[in-house]
């Protein structure tokens, strides 16, 4: 029977050798069509502990960032806040291709921890509380950016980045690139390429191609002719002294 | 009768036999308390849906897919070690391994008959968990809609379109690539364990072996990459290339992580897992059936 | 005619695992088993009775020598086509019912289908279980499982059975009755290889014996020749007056060399004497 033990061992070996190449082949092709997205490397087994790396290796991994995304609720709850970063940079990198752990990460980082911060009762400054702020809100961007590097096709995440850009960071350029870029995405919600144009409106240089832009908006049917459009054009009408044809406002 | 008179003509290979050899596997399996898992698999999913109501019905419904995914796939797994090890010892050990191959029946349809009326068992759990899977989904996926219908009372195209969109995301039919592939995995294992009981000496001997197979299949794509960033030295690199030709690489049937969040399986993809599945089964049960024919008992 | 059986120079060595020692279990074994034949296979425990029974079977195969079912080597599966098999304390699965049981290994016997049950039904009344047939073999008691044992043994019209120890742990009666169906056995021509170590029954039953000691075949023939003693003769009388006795006791004086041994009344045996007075609960 030992003979025989080793000749199966054998066996194995040789057919090893044989499966490898295709198996190398079928895990590239599995990770090109979004499979294995995880970075597994040594510092997740730190981070995890020995029990939660073995679990995630053994087919678990979404759960173990279902857990840490739950532990993370519960971290905000107590308002530990670096505890709640680690804990989503933990989730996001077991699975980066779950769109929910970016939106809650960002979320948190973006509206919840830097609202906390910027009313710390530690800073005595304001200058203090803003830095304060700015490095959650920067977390926040790169949780999205990260997110949308792993998730190139998901609008949502372009939005949620448009709208931290817009109303946290105060950069309406970035956010109307951000809304632009998820606006041509498929599946992109309609109002994403109304709210490039809008941004770009608020952008000082950028008038004339953001009044272009509401125009194709403004053409494309009455279902367009929105308060916010309407009221953008006509100030930048005003702003660039378009001549009358140019006009939908031709009052004046 | 007439002593005189020729034997009885015998098939070489009969799949009536196997068919016999597998169904009362199965039947054996099925009233064993394996099952008892299932009981505890419906708890975890009925508590842990209990522990996420804080979440958005849409974060909600994600982590339950995981969770329930992510339990199918260890329980099978569980199920696949723990029943194909404890197999061959009780069939020893209660004779009956004696009274069937006193019969006239090749080793090989034993050995295969196991193997099926175990993967059945395999494939009832997960069909059964599955099922209850999608219960759950099913009951907390019509209350989302009644409270949607609520919120929304009037507007009925939007909340028409709503609803839409909430089943499309819930009941995605890339559910079953899931399935199919954990219930390869779950094949591989068994088909590794019953060649492994084929010469262990103990159950708990079997038991592990294969586990330590198991976390080394799902452990080597990373072992392997790790070295190789290392750059490291020639022996290690031989050492990974012995352990990634001597263990099956799990990994490649763990795609249901990534199917649980929404990432479509191409068919042909799906196709050439299952296919890889498969070899791995056949190759197995060739190398079980290779010390089995061989062994005294 | 081929033999039943036919064991010639059969021997089997077990290694001792990470030792040098080596078990010898049977050694240069030669023996043939007749068609028609209830041989009984006689030996201590650790004789090398079971390890020769598993060769017989194909389960082991032998070291040295060769074994041959009807003509073929046991070493193939096509020699057990004809071949019912009763282990020694079987244990059947116990979530079937006796009628499935036999079902199951009558499929693997290679009964068609379609006479699956009523073959089980006809051997579960031959060995007396018809009214156990459709309750689940947890419930049967150690003889019943015997039985079951027998009946599934059975299932494909065997040409030879090979019993080990078909009345172990079972009760008088019960082992009355197995004895009985082992002499149906032989009236319908099955060969009969039955290993034991309770001689009285063997003694009954068996048409010649072969006795092993560790692992060899210390002595074979018909057990009639084997254990009669030819300078001594029984004489017994019913209703003699004491002047007949001492008549004959006195002829037996005359009579240069011969002797008068014993002078007693005969015994029943203690199983007849018991089953005389359990008489009642036996089934007919």
């Amino acid at each position: 029977m030992l003979r025989r033990l080793l000749l199966a061992l054998a066996l194995l070996l040789l057919v090893g050798v044989v499966r490898l190449p295709f198996e190398t082949a079928l895990q590239a092709e599995q990770r090109a069509a979004g499979f294995h997205a995880a970075r597994v490397g040594l510092d997740l087994r730190q981070r995890l502990g020995q029990t939660g790396f073995l679990a995630a290796l053994s087919g678990c991994r979404a759960v173990v960032a279902d857990l840490l995304c739950i532990e993370a609720y519960s971290a905000w709850e107590r308002v530990e806040w670096g505890r709640l970063n680690w804990l989503f940079e933990t989730a996001s990198s077991l699975q980066p291709r779950a769109l929910f752990i970016w939106e809650m990460a960002s979320w948190h980082m973006g509206y919840n921890a830097s609202r906390a911060a910027r009313e710390d009762p530690r800073w005595k400054l304001e200058a203090q509380r803003r830095r304060a702020e700015r490095q959650y809100l920067e977390l926040s961007r790169g949780f999205l950016q990260r997110g949308i590097a792993a998730l190139p096709n998901e609008p949502k995440l372009y939005e949620l980045l448009g709208t931290l850009e817009r109303d946290k960071f105060n950069d309406p350029l970035a956010a109307s690139v951000a809304y632009g870029t998820g606006a041509t995405l498929p599946g992109a919600k309609g109002y994403l390429r109304r709210f490039s144009a809008y941004c770009l409106a608020q952008v000082p240089g950028r008038e004339v191609e953001a009044h272009a832009r509401l125009r194709a908006l403004y053409d494309l049917g009455p279902q367009e002719h929105l308060p916010t459009l309407l009221k953008e054009m006509r100030r930048l009408e005003e702003k660039l002294a378009l001549p009358p044809e140019q006009r939908i406002y031709k009052d004046r | 009768m007439s002593t005189a008179a020729p034997l009885p003509a015998h098939r070489l290979f009969s799949p009536a036999r196997v068919g016999a050899i597998a169904r009362n596997t199965l039947t054996e399996l099925t009233r064993q308390k394996v099952f008892y898992l299932l009981l505890l698999f419906g708890l975890l999913l009925i508590g842990s849906s209990v522990l996420l109501v804080r979440f958005s019905f849409q974060d909600q419904f994600q982590m339950l897919k995981d969770i329930s995914l992510g339990a199918m796939s260890i329980f099978g797994s569980l199920l696949a070690i723990l029943a194909t090890a404890a197999m061959l010892p009780r069939d020893i050990e209660e004779r009956t391994l004696y009274t069937i191959l006193a019969k006239p029946v090749p080793r090989v349809e034993y050995v295969l008959g196991k193997f099926l009326g175990i993967a059945g068992m395999l494939a009832c759990a997960l069909f059964l968990m599955g099922l209850l899977f999608l219960l759950i989904l099913f009951v907390r996926e019509r209350g989302v809609e009644a409270e949607m219908a609520a919120s929304l009372s009037g507007d009925a195209a939007a909340l028409a379109a709503q609803i839409e969109t909430l089943r499309a995301q819930v009941f995605h039919p890339n559910l079953l690539a899931a399935g199919l592939t954990i219930f390869a995995k779950t094949c591989v294992l068994a088909a590794l364990t019953l060649f492994v009981s084929t010469f262990a000496t103990s159950q708990i001997f079997t038991v592990f072996i294969v586990t330590t197979a198991y976390f080394i299949g799902h452990f080597q794509a990373t072992a392997r990459e790790y070295w190789q960033a290392m750059g490291g030295a020639a022996w290690s690199k031989a050492f990974a290339g012995f352990v990634a030709i001597l263990f099956p690489d799990l990994q490649i049937f763990n795609l249901v992580d990534e199917i649980a969040v929404g990432v479509a399986v191409p068919l042909a993809l799906l196709g050439k897992t299952l296919v890889l599945g498969g070899f791995y089964v056949l190759i197995y049960l060739l190398a079980a059936q290779l010390v089995f024919a061989q062994k005294e008992l | 005619m081929t033999p039943a059986i036919s064991i010639r120079h059969l021997s089997k060595v077990f290694p001792v695992p990470f030792r040098r020692e080596r078990v010898v279990a049977v050694e240069d074994l030669s023996l043939e088993v007749a068609p028609g034949q209830v041989y009984g296979l006689l030996g201590p425990n650790g004789s090398g009775k079971s390890t020769t029974m598993k060769m017989v079977l194909g389960l082991v195969p032998p070291t040295r020598g060769q074994v041959e079912v009807f003509g073929v080597d046991a070493d193939r599966v096509e020699s057990r086509v004809a071949v019912g098999f009763l282990p020694e304390n079987p244990y059947f699965q116990k979530f079937l019912t006796g009628t499935e049981t036999v079902a199951f290994f009558g499929r693997l016997a290679g009964v068609p289908k379609r006479d699956l049950r009523d073959r089980a039904r006809e051997l579960l009344r031959l060995v007396g279980l018809e009214e156990a047939a459709d309750r689940r073999l947890s419930g049967y008691s150690k003889g019943m499982l015997q039985r079951i044992g027998l009946a599934q043994a059975l299932v494909q019209e065997p040409r030879l059975l090979v019993l080990d120890e078909p009345t172990a742990g079972v009760d008088p009666a019960g082992s009355r009755d197995i004895k009985d169906l082992i002499l149906k056995f032989k009236d319908r021509g099955i060969t009969v290889l039955l290993c034991s170590h309770l001689l009285a029954q063997v003694q009954e039953i068996c048409d010649r014996i072969g006795i092993l000691h560790r692992g060899r075949l210390v002595c074979e023939g018909p057990l009639a020749e084997l254990i009669e003693k030819r300078a001594q003769t029984e004489l017994v009388l019913e209703n003699a007056p004491a002047g007949l006795l001492a008549e004959i006791e006195a002829a037996v004086g005359r009579h240069e060399g011969a002797r008068l041994l014993h002078r007693r009344h005969p015994q029943a045996s203690l199983e007849e004497f018991f089953l005389t007075v359990t008489g009642d609960e036996k089934k007919p």
